[in-house]
């Protein structure tokens, strides 16, 4: 297929994906928010979640000198415009996209998305409020659901297919690295603590936006326990948002996209099937998570500079 | 031989009456519709104001969720995205109307294809005297650079989407030819799709012909082309990019025909040969249906800025490895100063009468017919000879005295750029508009499609000037439209 459309499809899918896991992220902090432990304060709560979207410095650009606050937080992360990763931004690239490729994916496909983006258009022209915030990203959700419900029941196995479900895996595992990252360390600033039951609301919040929680208590019986968590999100090979089960996805996927003409592709998911091969959730831990984390992120963005030379540039090996 | 050709300067046969009241393609007088519409009819008193507005929704609801949009273009990079504008009472076209209709279009498509041959050839109707050489040597669409090369088969016209309208007599004539890449053939086929499920009862009613296999046929004729052969053709749409005004057609007919969308980024010229970027490398391609414009389709020939087109198309076209549809150099013959003398070359292409007249058109080349349409300014249309889509236009009856005198300067500066036609009353016909039936005026953009034989499919794209009383049907000038049903026999 055209190099052009499979990045197309493949950036559509990493927008849609992206757009639900922000809406998470930020749905979940909503409710928690409700009923906040004291000290708690909008700052500590709010915060974490610029960092998980690497919208710290835009934050402060926007407003200098200014504490945290919900309101803003949910205005820079769903609806500015300035914010190339906010809610708003991923669902009109991920319609744009669409667009583009309208003649590959079905057609029930296009209008659930196309009708999709209609309706957040117009609901995104006034400022979305906290009260009324929670709603939204549940119609969200349940828009991506039914889109990427539409692509499983309707487009065919091809390479289009494989393009689009390698978008949405890539930055899910993306997103949850990034939220196991950011909140791991809020709330857990002692390492002696690893192997005893934790704050069950905060540790419940993290597993949330993962859409792991209900998951997690039926696999493990014994409260939340940080190591337990690891195992679950990065390892667990069932878990459909864990760092184990999207990558075995990707590789999965690459291979019935077919083998790339360079090559770089299969060395970059090697590696991370490496990192993730051979180890244990004690072994992440002592190596530090974060390291670990990082590492892994690192490992996916290679792999997106893999796509690029072995597909969406693939004319380029060619000689002449 | 000697050819002896009689050419009428329009001046000298006398003009119309600009007065006449449009003919009404449904009402026959005041208070009764025409005998082919009386069953359309009985149907609209019979479902009552309720259901045609609930039905009308339906319609523009259907067509937002679906995006089968247009763009407008604004002084904004991007344009600005409009849903389709549909009326939901069709058009009916009778089967007697239509033989008369198909006849004249396969004539007039094959005198062009013809025309164009010879014009990039021997020039045989430049020698002989039909057409002055100073009319093609000056007119913009005319490619030098494409002289004496052989498109496969001899064709150059593979598409043509036919302007024609109804005077107030009645009579079919041809308003434009549009030999480049018409549009609208996606907007017919979805305008027919809504008014199937919004209406299915009317259909019940008439024996309606169907146009939905437009992107086979077409499909076919592309095949045709192919220098590799049928089995072995890659096709590919060529489109500007998403924010071209039809972008939603393009999409619609690669998806139809089971071919690749392209931009011109996607393909690169290696030895002669086109190819497109694909993820397992370079992949060749026969035939290319472009949607881009002569002047942008290769930088190496046309405009050196283009970055819409593929550098050395023309070249790959000319070594015989890559088919172009339309072919360049085409625009020639839909300019409007050469449309004026369409009579004459299907006369001398093929000994025949035409079929499909003409609207009388002043040359402003002409100087008789110069002084008699600057004299006469507020009662004409005056139109840019290679422009399109309602722009670069003056409608004389309402123009403002500040608009005519610019026209007036614009044409002494460049008279070849410039046609004059009387004001022709388009036909009316009943749009359901907030409730009310209303009468609008209407034309008809029927597809012509030319490849192993010639072949127009039973329909068309009807666009309705949506303004009271307003004679510009244009989408870009806020046009709508309407499905466009032809009886079988």
């Amino acid at each position: 297929m055209l190099s052009r459309i499979a990045e197309s499809l493949y950036w559509m899918a990493r927008n849609l994906e992206r757009a639900d896991n922000t809406a998470r992220i930020l749905d979940i902090n909503l409710v928690y928010m409700l009923e906040a432990d004291e000290g708690a304060t909008e700052e500590t709560q709010w915060r974490p979640l610029l960092q998980i979207v690497d919208a710290d410095q835009l934050y402060h650009a926007r407003h200098p000198d200014q504490a945290v606050s919900v309101q803003k937080v949910i205005h820079l992360l769903t609806q500015e415009r300035a914010n190339p990763s906010s809610l708003y931004n991923c669902l009109r690239l991920a319609r744009e996209n669409a667009r583009v490729v309208r003649d590959r994916i079905s057609r029930e496909m296009w209008e659930a998305l196309n009708q999709f983006w209609l309706e957040v258009d117009r609901h995104l022209k006034v400022t979305l409020l906290p009260w009324r915030a929670e709603e939204f990203y549940s119609y969200v959700h349940r828009e991506v659901a039914l889109f990427f419900g539409l692509t499983e029941s309707t487009m065919m196995r091809g390479q289009a297919y494989g393009f689009t479900a390698l978008g949405s895996l890539q930055e899910r595992a993306d997103m949850t690295a990034r939220i196991l990252d950011v909140r791991y360390h809020l709330l857990l600033p002692d390492l002696s603590m690893i192997g005893s039951p934790l704050d069950y609301y905060q540790w419940g919040a993290l597993l949330k936006s993962l859409s792991a929680f209900e998951a997690y208590r039926r696999q493990y019986q014994a409260g939340i326990r940080p190591i337990d968590v690891v195992e679950f999100v990065v390892l667990n090979p069932d878990f459909p948002r864990s760092l184990a089960y999207c990558v075995d996805g990707m590789g999965r996927t690459l291979e019935r996209i077919d083998s790339a003409p360079n090559g770089k592709v299969t060395e970059c998911m090697a590696a991370l099937r490496a990192h993730l091969a051979d180890t244990t959730p004690t072994g992440i831990l002592d190596q530090g998570l974060h390291q670990y984390l990082e590492w892994f992120l690192v490992l996916l963005a290679n792999l997106t500079q893999a796509l690029q030379g072995d597909y969406f540039e693939a004319h380029l090996g060619e000689t002449a | 031989m000697l050819r002896q050709y009689q050419f009428q300067s329009a001046a000298s046969s006398p003009p119309p009456p600009s007065r006449a009241t449009a003919y009404h393609e449904f009402y026959q007088d005041d208070f009764h519709p025409r005998e082919h519409y009386r069953p359309m009819w009985e149907h609209i008193q019979h479902a009552g104001q309720h259901l045609l507005d609930a039905k009308a929704r339906e319609a523009h609801l259907t067509l937002h969720t679906e995006g089968v949009t247009f763009t407008l273009y604004s002084d904004q990079d991007e344009g600005i995205e409009r849903v389709w504008p549909f009326d939901i009472l069709p058009r009916i076209i009778t089967a007697a109307e239509w033989r008369a209709i198909e006849a004249g279009l396969k004539q007039r498509v094959r005198a062009m294809n013809l025309l164009l041959k010879d014009l990039y050839h021997g020039q045989n109707v430049l020698k002989d005297g039909v057409i002055p050489p100073e009319l093609i040597y000056q007119g913009k669409d005319f490619r030098r650079e494409i002289m004496d090369i052989d498109p496969p088969h001899s064709i150059y016209t593979h598409i043509g989407g036919i302007d024609l309208i109804r005077d107030e007599r009645g009579c079919y004539l041809v308003l434009e030819d549009n030999l480049r890449t018409p549009s609208g053939v996606s907007y017919m086929i979805e305008n027919r799709v809504v008014e199937r499920r919004i209406l299915p009862e009317f259909f019940e009613r008439y024996r309606v012909r169907r146009v939905e296999h437009y992107p086979a046929l077409l499909l076919q004729a592309l095949r045709y082309l192919s220098p590799r052969g049928e089995e072995a053709a890659t096709i590919a749409v060529l489109t500007p990019g998403q924010f071209n005004s039809a972008y939603f057609e393009h999409t619609f007919l690669a998806k139809e025909m089971g071919v690749e969308l392209a931009e011109g980024r996607d393909m690169v010229c290696k030895n002669d040969r086109v190819y497109l970027k694909t993820t397992k490398g370079l992949r060749q391609v026969d035939v290319v249906y472009r949607r881009v414009d002569d002047d942008f389709l290769d930088p190496l020939v046309f405009r050196r800025d283009s970055v819409l087109g593929v550098a050395g198309i023309i070249n790959a076209w000319r070594a015989g490895n890559v088919a172009i549809v339309n072919a360049p150099g085409s625009g020639i013959a839909d300019d409007k100063a050469v449309y004026a003398h369409a009579p004459d070359i299907i006369r001398y292409y093929l000994g025949e009468t035409p079929i499909l007249e003409n609207v009388p058109t002043y040359q402003m080349t002409d100087a008789r017919d110069r002084t008699y349409v600057l004299d006469n300014l507020e009662r004409m249309v005056v139109k840019a000879v290679a422009e399109s889509g309602g722009y670069g236009m003056l409608m004389g009856p309402t123009s403002t005295a500040g608009q005519r005198a610019e026209f007036v300067k614009k044409i002494q500066e460049n008279p070849r750029n410039y046609i004059a036609q009387p004001v022709v009353q388009l036909s009316r016909h009943i749009c359901y508009l907030d409730g009310e039936l209303e009468s609008r005026h209407l034309d008809l953009r029927p597809f012509v499609i030319y490849g192993r034989d010639i072949q127009v499919v039973p329909g068309g794209l009807t666009r309705v000037a949506m303004t009271k009383g307003s004679l510009i049907v244009n989408s870009s000038q806020g046009g709508g439209s309407k499905d466009t049903w032809v009886l079988a026999e």
